[in-house]
């Protein structure tokens, strides 16, 4: 076992850092969330920037227009630049969940995105939910039915992050109702150009319209676009949803317990024993989450599937922004309430706080988390289910 | 960065399971409880693959290996609540290597099996092993020790003690011959039924097995608190497994107990529990034996170590019922193991007064 940097990667390490000295902004205390609608194009223009300057894709394959390096590279070149301004926030489902996804189940044609992806050229964003199928994402009924070598689809998707900002969309829809709910699904490629495609934004609490309803109507996708096979479509967004698991667990927050302890010096709190209690929690929830990260990213860099790692870590990084979260809320008082530009110089804190829910119930929620784990790290029998073997036409609703 | 076991500590991991799985088997467990809660055959069997001497050097006999190793070991002994004085003994002879290298002889029984060391580390009262209180003396070539230790594990099969001490308001490790004059040991009874007694010290020994080295106690109890953390890892697998076990197969409501989720989720959260504690342990283990200053990595395990593993053993005793209560079942070890070892050292809620004071003070 061997935590440290090799000789290799260390120097990697000291490159990486030179260069975004160079090309980017160090955070401080006067870095400032940017809008949505300032923070895509920003991503996108940096992702441009990465991209030419040979920082991008650095653990995916070359075929892809990848570096090809191990893992542990690229953790190591994101590490560094959580450091800074600049992040990659809204290209997550691009970068984090098509691109792995076509990679292991699209067709050449489809596999040309990944490219673009990686030269900033394209936002995409993932139109799973429904407002009838959420954690039971399989019962979801957007209909696609083929008309000679075109797909019409018709059905309405909810919580779609960015939608209003996307070139692309990866869509689930039902394409076979006379079987069993995860028999008759199919995975598609959509281009949210598309005339039947309207994206109506919802505003959250954080004041920030993320997500969107969206409604698809006579929408026309060419055959070539479904990722998989025809009826396959859960296996592609299993997938999909394994990689948004790993996304979250090891994103970039834009706070930390560092931060933290210096919110409490700054409010004059540093020193109450059951504030350093609490700050002392958030250090040991830090090291666990840091020290999973070595097992998964070991495992990952061994070509194993850290699937229990993964589930395991996104759970205990929700519990850890929640808790954490709460000591800031905690902390900051009465100024807690105050939003947008009247917030005191935290001001990260209070979108944080109100985005819990993203954590939480993003990529399967807390609970649904635990049932798997009580299958996959337990090895209990399967949670019973009421549908198994009922074609989804003749599920209750 | 590599996170996997090396070839030698996966060997020494896996040699470990296999002689607890066979030795320590419950029935062996139980008979030992009821004698003097030593298993000197088990003893004897660890000494004679090596296992002892793990963490000591060659020249006395020992494989030269370290923290990482011994967490394999110590964690494998946890699982098996097996009831040999592991932790005690490896790490205070591990200490009596550093420092105190001319007790070879010493050494050298140690790791063959015929001789038990220990420390003793605790104190009385609010317990913060960090400050002790037995005094130490000078006197020429002679050192004066008086004070007393509570609970001291291991200490009435022990033939050498190394006590913590104050010489010149500086913290000190102090050897001593458990059968020496002026040693007072009073044997105690324990839930776990592993031997631990009271130490009173009016007693006097060679100035040459006093250590007064900077950071050799600091050194002792980061080794203790990971080595105890790898037990209490070892003690939630265990428990977590026989949880596990039980409610796939018990049935209530015609059903088995794990299609109800209120359990399930609950056997999750220590699963997670469990896996919190083992990512803490090993980078903890590492940073002992390789980083600048492993106070923060360490204190964090052994908070996961105290808070976690309180949580995993309430709830896989919990998921028994009235099965995990009855002695002649066997989780309720682990429960008692994992209660007693979390507050060996300090409990979780000094553990963090201890880190909030580091990490709080670095910071500004
Ligand atoms: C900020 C944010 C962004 C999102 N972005 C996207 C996006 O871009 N694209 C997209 O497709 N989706 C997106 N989602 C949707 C997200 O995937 C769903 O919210 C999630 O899958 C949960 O579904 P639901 O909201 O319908 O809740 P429900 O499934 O109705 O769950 C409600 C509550 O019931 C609990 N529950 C449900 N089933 C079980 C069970 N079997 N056992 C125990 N408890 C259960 C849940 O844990 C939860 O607490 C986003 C959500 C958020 C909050």
């Amino acid at each position: 076992m061997d935590i440290g940097d090799s000789p290799e990667e260390a120097a990697f390490r000291a490159q990486a850092r030179t260069w975004l000295e160079a090309h980017a902004t160090r955070r401080s205390d006067a870095s400032r969330p940017l809008p949505l609608d300032e923070h895509v194009p920003a991503a996108l223009a940096w992702q441009a920037k990465l991209h030419k300057h040979g920082w991008a894709g650095l653990s995916w394959p070359e075929a892809f227009g990848g570096r090809g390096m191990s893992s542990v590279m690229s953790t190591i070149f994101n590490e560094e630049m959580a450091q800074f301004e600049q992040t990659l926030g809204p290209l997550t489902v691009s970068l984090g969940m098509v691109a792995p996804t076509l990679m292991a189940h699209g067709s050449p044609d489809q596999q040309r995105h990944i490219a673009s992806m990686l030269r900033g050229e394209q936002l995409w964003c993932q139109l799973f939910s429904e407002p009838g199928a959420g954690s039971d994402l399989a019962a979801l009924s957007t209909r696609a039915v083929l008309d000679g070598d075109t797909w019409i689809v018709n059905g309405q998707k909810v919580w779609t992050s960015l939608g209003q900002f996307a070139q692309y969309g990866i869509l689930l829809a039902r394409t076979n109702p006379d079987v069993p709910k995860h028999k008759g699904i199919t995975y598609f490629i959509v281009d949210m150009a598309d005339p039947g495609i309207e994206v109506r934004p919802l505003v959250q609490m954080t004041g920030h319209a993320h997500f969107n309803e969206t409604f698809l109507t006579d929408v026309r996708i060419p055959a070539e676009n479904v990722v998989g096979d025809v009826n396959d479509g859960w296996s592609v967004a299993r997938t999909t949803l394994t990689s948004e698991r790993s996304s979250i667990a090891g994103g970039g927050a834009g706070w930390s317990v560092e931060t933290l302890i210096e919110l409490a010096q700054h409010t004059g709190r540093a020193n109450d024993p059951i504030i350093r209690q609490q700050l002392a929690q958030a250090h040991c929830r830090s090291v666990a989450l840091t020290a999973m990260g070595y097992r998964v990213r070991t495992a990952a860099s061994r070509k194993r599937m850290p699937g229990r790692e993964m589930l395991t870590m996104k759970l205990a990084y929700a519990n850890h922004w929640v808790a954490t979260m709460e000591t800031a809320m905690t902390l900051l008082g009465g100024n807690a309430m105050l939003a947008g530009d009247d917030a005191i110089a935290e001001e990260r804190w209070q979108p944080a706080f109100l985005n819990q829910y993203a954590i939480r119930l993003g990529g399967g929620t807390d609970e649904v988390q635990k049932n798997i784990m009580g299958e996959l790290g337990l090895g209990l029998p399967r949670e019973p289910s009421t549908d198994r073997g009922i074609a989804w036409k003749d599920l209750p609703t | 960065m590599n996170f996997d076991l090396s070839e030698e500590e996966q060997v020494v991991a896996e040699l470990a399971q296999q002689l607890f799985s066979d030795l320590a088997q419950t029935e062996r467990v139980k008979e030992v409880e009821e004698a003097d809660g030593f298993d000197r055959d088990l003893w004897q069997a660890l000494a004679d693959v090596g296992l002892l001497g793990l963490c000591l050097p060659q020249s006395a006999g020992g494989s030269g290996m370290q923290m990482v190793a011994l967490a394999q070991l110590a964690q494998a002994q946890g699982r098996h609540v097996a009831p040999v004085p592991l932790v005690a003994s490896i790490t205070a002879s591990m200490a009596i290597a550093e420092h105190l290298p001319a007790e070879a002889a010493l050494l050298t029984a140690t790791a063959d099996g015929s001789e038990v060391v220990t420390a003793a580390l605790a104190e009385a009262g609010a317990n913060n092993p960090w400050v002790p209180t037995v005094r130490a003396t000078i006197d020429g070539e002679s050192v004066r020790l008086v004070g007393t230790k509570p609970a001291v594990p291991a200490l009435p099969i022990a033939s050498h003690v190394l006590v913590s001490a104050v010489v010149d308001g500086r913290p000190a490790l102090a050897l001593v011959d458990t059968a020496a004059e002026g040693v007072t040991i009073e044997a105690l009874r324990t839930t776990n039924h592993e031997p631990q007694g009271h130490l009173t010290l009016d007693t006097a020994i060679d100035v040459r097995r006093l250590v007064t080295t900077d950071g050799a106690l600091d050194g002792l109890l980061h080794r203790v608190l990971i080595a105890t953390s790898a037990v209490q890892l070892g003690v939630c697998e265990g428990a977590v497994a026989h949880a596990a076990a039980h409610v796939s197969t018990r049935e209530q409501f015609g059903r088995p107990l794990s299609a109800f989720q209120a359990v399930t989720q609950r056997a999750a959260d220590a699963y997670i529990a469990t896996e919190a504690l083992r990512s803490t342990v090993l980078n903890a283990a590492w940073q002992i034996d390789n980083g600048d200053d492993p106070t923060a990595d360490v204190l964090s395990a052994a908070y996961w170590a105290s808070e976690g593993t309180q949580k995993v053993v309430l709830a896989a005793q919990h998921l028994h019922g009235g099965l995990g209560s009855d002695v002649d079942y066997p989780v309720h070890r682990h429960f008692l193991w994992g209660m007693q070892l979390g507050g060996a050292l300090g409990s979780a809620t000094a553990h963090l007064a201890r880190l909030g004071h580091h990490i709080a003070t670095s910071a500004s």
